[in-house]
């Protein structure tokens, strides 16, 4: 069964890379000419897809929280597999903003010899650096701790988690609010300038992340689980308890937002909400989002006879359908018109208000998620991080 | 019933006005831009002279002319707006810059580094008045034939005209295709280029109704300073903190 999955990966993660590279041949040789996005629309499929890889990487932050920082032992058998995946998912991220950029070489230099302690995205880099760093070092003494060792190193290795975990709970939370913030302090934007944004970033990390750490860990725990089935189900029953938690309390957030919204009866934030729940991507709000993102799993995880299988349906459900919820917050509200008629005023498509990611979008996204799943593959093949022996020693 | 003529022509004086500014020293001026709706007539001969000024290349503008229909037929007329960079007090495009690419300089005018720009379109995002566009490499003569016409074909002269860069914030940039500002965001600075050398912007020179007004706010003599006390003068989302030194007599 193992090696059926990995198997069906890895040839999906190389044909990706493969299928991919024309795009990225394609950026890397002729910048952003060939992007579909403009002066409008700055940003497009990839900041979505940033975005969309911010919330997975949250999963780790969520089970070492709850693991390490407030004592549910049972997600101690998830931590390694946690730790390594949020590596992966800031691996895709950085791939990504990289690659948005106009002149991507400067990122490597600039910020270290002019950076601007104003700009929200020079601390959102300083917390990606912390995050990246914590969760490498988190990582390796994870992976040490399964290695037979007395009983002094085990209890200095636990320290050690525990210590780091403490630690990342301040940066995580500020990374994820960081991102939000960002947005939100954008004035001039009617739907991302709201004190409610940051926190509904933090929750959407939490609940997309968190959805991605119960599905691998369904999906290979299930693989190498002859011998703790019991283990392994509640595992997966707890979490799909924490995410029903999560998805309630976002699906509260969104509503509020688009309640107030209207109430306030803004003209460029009925414009905004308009575009995102009536324009022509309204399929991906109301179809993927509300029908497949939401209810489906909100039934599935709210069901009394819910099973590891159904919790793991409802991941992959919120797992998938989170790039559109991304795409949702992104894209409409980059869409409206900062003065009325500005986009008659001087008719170019780098100016049009319009955007639809084209053919060489969707090919580098596709080499960097297969990047991303090759990475991944790797380390579960190479490095212990879905070992059986997990869980059965003291952590802490 | 008497029609009285202007005694000068606006130009004229506004000449006079940043000579005398040049005399006193660029670093001691705040330049403030005026723009007369009511004599714009929407020829958006200051979109193309601007465009021209500075050889943007395709789906870059910096005072693109907003029209807009207003009314009911048959009371019907139709408004023009031009929209160069506001050059705010207060600008957001500034502070979000993550390598402090963007600044404002001593004349008030927000600028920008090419050579330090990473092309994150941050700034783009944040300006509310959409007036930064970003510089995707494109270029006009891409698809031209090499010798369509008799003498030296189209795309030869496209690419003499594009492949020398402005002398944008006075310095030589590279030709077109080879570094900055390909990549990067941009905008309009008031032509600062022109200012040094003590031409007026290309937009307020090319003003067909002479609706653009221009000058130092701190010259109490200038004529931008008398207009600026007009009860007709207004500015965009001042709701918003920015403090445009653009201003409309509506």
């Amino acid at each position: 069964m193992k090696i059926r999955w990995v198997t069906i990966l890895l040839l999906l993660a190389i044909a990706g890379l493969g299928a991919g590279s024309w795009g990225l041949y394609q950026r890397l040789a002729f910048g952003l000419q060939p992007v579909a996005f403009g002066s409008h629309v700055p940003w497009g499929l990839w900041v979505s897809l940033y975005l969309f890889f911010l919330g997975l990487s949250a999963g780790a932050f969520l089970v070492t929280s709850l693991a390490y920082v407030f004592g549910l032992k049972r997600f101690e058998n998830i931590g390694p597999l946690a730790a390594f995946t949020v590596l992966v998912a800031l691996a895709c991220e950085a791939q990504f903003i990289l690659l948005d950029l106009g002149t991507m070489h400067r990122a490597f230099y600039r910020f270290f010899l002019s950076p601007s302690f104003s700009s929200l995205m020079t601390w959102m880099l300083v917390f990606f650096s912390a995050m990246g760093a914590l969760y490498a070092v988190k990582t390796y003494v994870l992976l040490k701790s399964l290695r037979p060792s007395d009983r002094a190193t085990a209890t200095r290795n636990a320290a050690m988690v525990r210590r780091l975990s403490l630690l990342s709970l301040p940066v995580g939370l500020l990374f994820y609010g960081t991102n939000g913030a960002f947005f939100a302090v954008i004035a001039g934007r009617p739907l991302w300038n709201d004190a409610l944004t940051p926190v509904l970033f933090v929750v959407a990390a939490l609940l997309s992340g968190g959805a991605l750490v119960t599905l691998l860990t369904y999906i290979f725990r299930r693989a190498s689980d002859s011998a703790q089935p019991a283990v392994r189900k509640a595992l997966c029953l707890e979490l799909g308890n924490v995410l029903l938690g999560l998805l309630i309390l976002f699906t509260l957030l969104e509503a509020l937002q688009i309640f107030i919204g209207y109430k306030t009866a803004r003209t460029d934030l009925l414009a905004s909400l308009d575009t995102m729940l009536f324009g022509p991507a309204m399929w991906s709000f109301w179809i993927v989002h509300v029908l497949f993102g939401t209810i489906t799993p909100l039934l599935l995880l709210a069901s009394r006879a819910k099973t590891p299988k159904s919790v793991a349906w409802a991941c992959f459900l919120i797992v998938a359908s989170f790039i559109a919820v991304r795409y949702n917050f992104i894209v409409p509200d980059l869409s409206i018109q900062s003065l009325p008629g500005l986009d008659a005023a001087f008719v170019h498509p780098r100016l049009s208000p319009d955007y639809a990611p084209n053919l060489m979008e969707w090919l580098v996204s596709i080499w960097v998620v297969s990047s991303g799943l090759l990475m991944f593959l790797l380390g579960v093949r190479f490095l212990p991080v879905t070992s059986d022996t997990l869980g059965g020693e003291r952590h802490v | 019933m008497s029609v009285s003529f202007p005694a000068e022509d606006p130009l004229v004086r506004m000449h006079r006005d940043l000579k005398r500014a040049l005399t006193k020293g660029l670093d001691q001026t705040k330049w403030v831009m005026g723009i007369d709706l009511a004599r714009c007539i929407g020829c958006h001969a200051c979109t193309v002279a601007c465009v021209s000024e500075n050889k943007l290349p395709p789906g870059v503008v910096y005072r693109p002319v907003i029209e807009e229909e207003v009314g009911v037929y048959p009371n019907v007329r139709r408004r023009f707006l031009p929209r160069p960079c506001m050059q705010c007090e207060n600008p957001p495009c500034v502070s979000v810059c993550p390598v402090t690419a963007t600044w404002k300089n001593k004349q008030g005018v927000t600028v920008i580094d090419y050579n330090r720009c990473i092309g994150c379109r941050y700034c783009l995002v944040a300006c509310p008045y959409s007036a930064r566009t970003s510089d995707f490499g494109d270029w006009y003569n891409s698809g031209a034939e090499a010798s369509s016409q008799a003498l030296v074909g189209r795309a030869a002269a496209a690419k003499g005209y594009e492949s020398n860069p402005a002398a944008e914030y006075s310095r030589a940039w590279p030709p077109r295709g080879k570094g900055s500002p390909v990549g990067n965001a941009r905008k309009c600075h008031f032509c600062l280029h022109r200012l040094e050398v003590g031409a007026l912007p290309a937009c307020v020179s090319s003003c067909v109704g002479r609706a653009t007004f221009f000058g130092d706010s701190e010259d109490h003599d200038s004529l931008i300073f008398e207009l600026l006390g007009s009860p007709r003068i207004s500015r965009l989302k001042e709701e918003l903190g920015t403090k445009p030194a653009v201003f409309y007599l509506a």
